[in-house]
């Protein structure tokens, strides 16, 4: 018995690799990670052509396979997360844990940032000249400038008062809306603008945008109580998923529907060879979802269109955006009849071609800050 | 495969030692050369050729060396030579060949167009200088020759020692190849050892790695404090990096019946660069004493000669660590530091408090890593100056925000790294060694760093192997 005892840490080592790795191969294999959105790798087929690939094709999908399916992933992942956290990392993976529940994207690299204002302004420029069309540009500053007393005591700079001032400086043919005033104002008025879980901005945050960029766009907004409110609880968001902290309470996401366009209001989103058409701009399929967001025009697509037979308009908007317009363009469909909505990450057309070619009235280009300054393919805005 | 990977620690090991333990004894070299090129293989499959080539070579070598070496001297030193020319070459045109054309086309006029090289293989660096002990060990008769090829690829593609070191010389290992006796005992011990060395990688190394990255990309300015905590950060993690994947090394030896020499001494806990040099990477210093510089003429030929042959000595043991100038004058600097110590600074040094030497040794030794650092890959020596002189620039920013919070984020694992650079922890395990309650410890000690490390390798935080590249 004696011995035994001497030889534990042995026992321990090895009946420890032999669990995971006969759990390894005996447990079922999960196809897809809820927590991280995305399939998870299943066992790789050999051969000697995927073997010896200059890609090491074979080796790399093995060690996803092992990774990926490796027994309690997540459990092992949220218990370094917040076994992180324990010890003072308020970020182990890139997401602060703030007060009161906040799970903040740390500040963005800015590497793309000046290129990307640059070609927004040079797109300006150009449709102006040529089109007369007018463009206006609003960019979303980071939640955690604007929730700056929900970040946790040590975090790093967040730079939107340093980056805003030159961005009003490079934009002189494109007008540009600030949204700084608008959401702080909005949260320091008790509205949560923007998602606890997630990295966007709330129905409130997205209603504080829009009713700012009306004194630009000439449109009079509308009041909140136009609005039928129907919230809906459980929304775990993008930070929540990076993070993998544990014990974090969800969000409840609001759609905020104007009853005076029912019937009014069809969407058509082309995705490839794929058309869905809906008479509604909100896809309540996504609510059985833990990511809610694509409750808004059914997520990201490459070219989406927006009609209103109701609008106080029968002006024609393009919206060039990233996912932080989805929740905004509702608000936007009951001034303009038709409104054609582009992504460039799948977009590749020239839009100035499509200005003219659908007769667009009025330009919106709507990012975010930290997507902005990661994104490489504004470039294809020309 | 690197040891600190789910693929290694979960499928790899609890094969392997199964195997192993399951075959008997007289087919095990067989059967640890054949998981050897597996291992090897992994990742980069066409270098497994290489291996046998090494293998082969050497081998033949070493043979012909032994039937030549009274009768025919002559003959034996040429097969002698043949030897050291072709690892020499391998090494040489696999690592260096880039380096070397770069340099010839700073001669004016001249442009060699430089070929698609191939990457370099992993470990060549270490089996090649393992090789070359053999072939000389059996030429001074200082080892058997090895009559069987197989447990000779043993030897050279041992998978625990193969692509960070130690770097085990063929004597040290010659008898244990042939009459190894594994023991539950060393098993256990091996174990023990092999999770103070995934600790060590995992739960220091990768942590002071993601601190360091993360400070040279803060877009602030973070202070001269904010530049020495960054390089502190480094310097812990190149030591826990390469001493852990040592110290895995060590422990899988013992798993398998090998016992491998020491390769770190606490280096950080020296009070001058010479005896830095006694407990850093020390199967590497001793490789360089036994093969270069004695051979030399070491100390016997005099002073100038001896000063000539020690900065022969720390070129070579630069240009070892890479391909690229910062690591020559990486070298020379210790190579230099090492000079001034022997001629005029040690006497002096041994009159000061300890507090001094060490304040003296570790100031030198953290200067040595923003050498080591900043190679042409990463700015070189540009990015060196400018780091350096953010290290003094004692009038500007103390320590920006972004630093701070790194910091502060990482406080706990630099406080780790600053109590796992001394040999305290082993003091104290040493005083509770004879109790009862030791083997317990040791356990609980082993499953938390299992469990740790687990959670840290699955949440994939960060696991690159700095030493991969030498």
């Amino acid at each position: 018995m004696k011995k035994v005892y001497r030889r534990l840490p042995a026992i321990v080592f090895v009946g420890f690799i032999a669990v995971m790795l006969v759990l390894l191969i005996v447990m079922p294999k999960k196809d897809f990670s809820v927590n991280e959105k995305r399939n998870l790798q299943q066992a790789p087929a050999f051969s000697f052509a995927s073997f010896f690939s200059k890609e090491k094709t074979f080796e790399n999908q093995f060690e996803n396979f092992i990774s990926d399916q490796t027994p309690g992933r997540d459990f092992w992942v949220g218990f370094n997360s917040s076994f992180c956290k324990i010890l003072g990392n308020t970020a182990p993976k890139g997401v602060y844990y703030g007060k009161d529940g906040y799970l903040i994207n740390d500040p963005t690299e800015t590497k793309q940032l000046s290129r990307n204002i640059g070609f927004m302004e040079e797109f300006a420029v150009d449709v102006k000249d040529k089109l007369n069309v007018p463009v206006t540009v609003a960019i979303a500053p980071s939640t955690g400038y604007v929730c700056a007393d929900k970040l946790p005591d040590f975090h790093y700079t967040y730079l939107d008062d340093d980056l805003f001032p030159t961005f009003a400086d490079t934009f002189k043919t494109a007008r540009f809306v600030d949204l700084r005033d608008c959401l702080k104002t909005a949260y320091a008025g008790g509205k949560q603008v923007f998602y606890r879980t997630d990295h966007h901005w709330t129905e409130d945050g997205a209603y504080a945008a829009y009713s700012e960029l009306g004194k630009t766009l000439g449109y009079t907004p509308n009041p909140e109580t136009a609005y039928e409110k129907t919230s809906y609880p459980g929304f775990y968001g993008t930070t929540y998923s990076t993070s993998g902290f544990w014990g974090v309470a969800p969000d409840d996401i609001e759609v905020w529907d104007n009853k005076a366009n029912d019937g009014a209001v069809s969407t058509t989103i082309t995705d490839g060879d794929k058309v869905i058409e809906q008479d509604d701009m909100f896809f309540y399929s996504h609510l059985d979802e833990n990511d809610k967001y694509p409750v808004y025009l059914d997520g990201n697509h490459p070219y989406t269109v927006i009609k209103n037979t109701k609008a106080d308009s029968d002006k024609k908007l393009l919206v060039i955006k990233d996912s932080f317009a989805h929740s905004l363009t509702p608000f936007l469909a009951d001034h303009y009849s038709e409104i054609i909505m582009v992504d460039l990450r799948y977009y590749a057309n020239p839009c100035s071609e499509l200005i003219q070619n659908e007769n667009i009235d009025e330009v919106l280009i709507l990012y975010s800050l930290d997507n902005l300054a990661t994104d490489d393919h504004v470039g294809r805005i020309g | 495969m690197v040891f600190s990977s789910l693929l290694f620690l979960f499928v790899y090991l609890p094969i392997v030692l199964a195997a192993y333990y399951i075959c008997p004894r007289k087919w095990r070299n067989l059967l640890l050369f054949v998981v050897n090129l597996v291992f090897y293989g992994w990742g980069e499959p066409i270098y497994v050729i290489l291996m046998v080539i090494s293998t082969i070579v050497d081998y033949t070598c070493g043979y012909f060396i032994d039937k030549n070496r009274e009768k025919n001297p002559k003959k034996a030193k040429g097969f002698l030579i043949a030897s050291m020319v072709i690892n020499l070459s391998m090494l040489g045109f696999f690592k260096y060949s880039g380096m070397i054309l770069k340099t010839i086309n700073l001669i004016p006029g001249v442009d060699i167009p430089l070929p698609q090289l191939p990457d370099l293989p992993i470990g060549i660096s270490f089996y090649t200088f393992q090789t070359m002990s053999y072939s000389i060990d059996v030429y001074r008769r200082e080892a058997p020759v090895q009559k069987n090829v197989i447990t000779f690829g043993t030897y050279v593609s041992l998978f625990p020692q193969l692509i960070a070191g130690p770097i085990v010389r063929y004597k040290d290992v010659a008898y244990q190849l042939d009459h190894r006796r594994e023991t539950l005992d060393d098993f256990t011990k091996g174990v023990c050892i092999f999770c103070v060395g995934l600790a060590k990688k995992v739960l220091i190394a990768n942590q002071m790695g993601a601190m360091w990255d993360a400070m040279q990309n803060t877009g602030q300015d973070n202070g001269w404090l904010g530049s020495w905590i960054g390089i502190i950060a480094y310097s812990f993690q190149i030591y826990f990096d390469f001493s852990g994947y040592s110290d895995m090394a060590c422990g899988l030896g013992n798993m398998l019946g090998f016992e491998f020499l020491k390769n770190f001494n606490y280096p950080y806990i020296s009070k001058s660069i010479t005896e830095f040099w006694r407990r850093w990477h020390i199967s590497l210093g001793t490789w360089f004493r036994e093969y270069v510089y004695i051979p030399l003429g070491g100390n016997r030929k005099g002073f100038a000669r001896q000063i000539v042959n020690l900065l022969v000595v720390w070129f070579l043991t630069g240009l070892w660590h890479g391909a690229s100038y910062n690591f020559i004058l990486w070298g020379l600097y210790f190579g230099l530091l090492l000079v001034i110590e022997k001629l005029v600074l040690k006497k002096w040094l041994e009159k000061c408090p300890a507090a001094i030497q060490h304040i003296y040794a570790l100031f030198f030794i953290v200067i040595g890593w923003v050498i080591f650092y900043f190679s042409d890959d990463v700015g070189g020596m540009s990015a060196m100056g400018a780091f350096l002189g953010s290290m003094f620039n004692f009038g500007g920013v103390v320590i920006g925000n972004n630093a701070l919070t790194l910091l502060m984020s990482y406080l706990p694992f630099l406080i780790l790294a600053c109590v796992a650079s001394t040999p305290l922890g082993v003091k104290l395990y040493e005083k509770v060694k004879a109790h009862a309650s030791a083997p317990f410890l040791q356990t609980v000690y082993c499953a938390v760093v299992l469990f740790l490390s687990t959670s840290f390798l699955v949440s994939g935080s960060y696991n690159p192997f700095i030493y991969f590249r030498f």
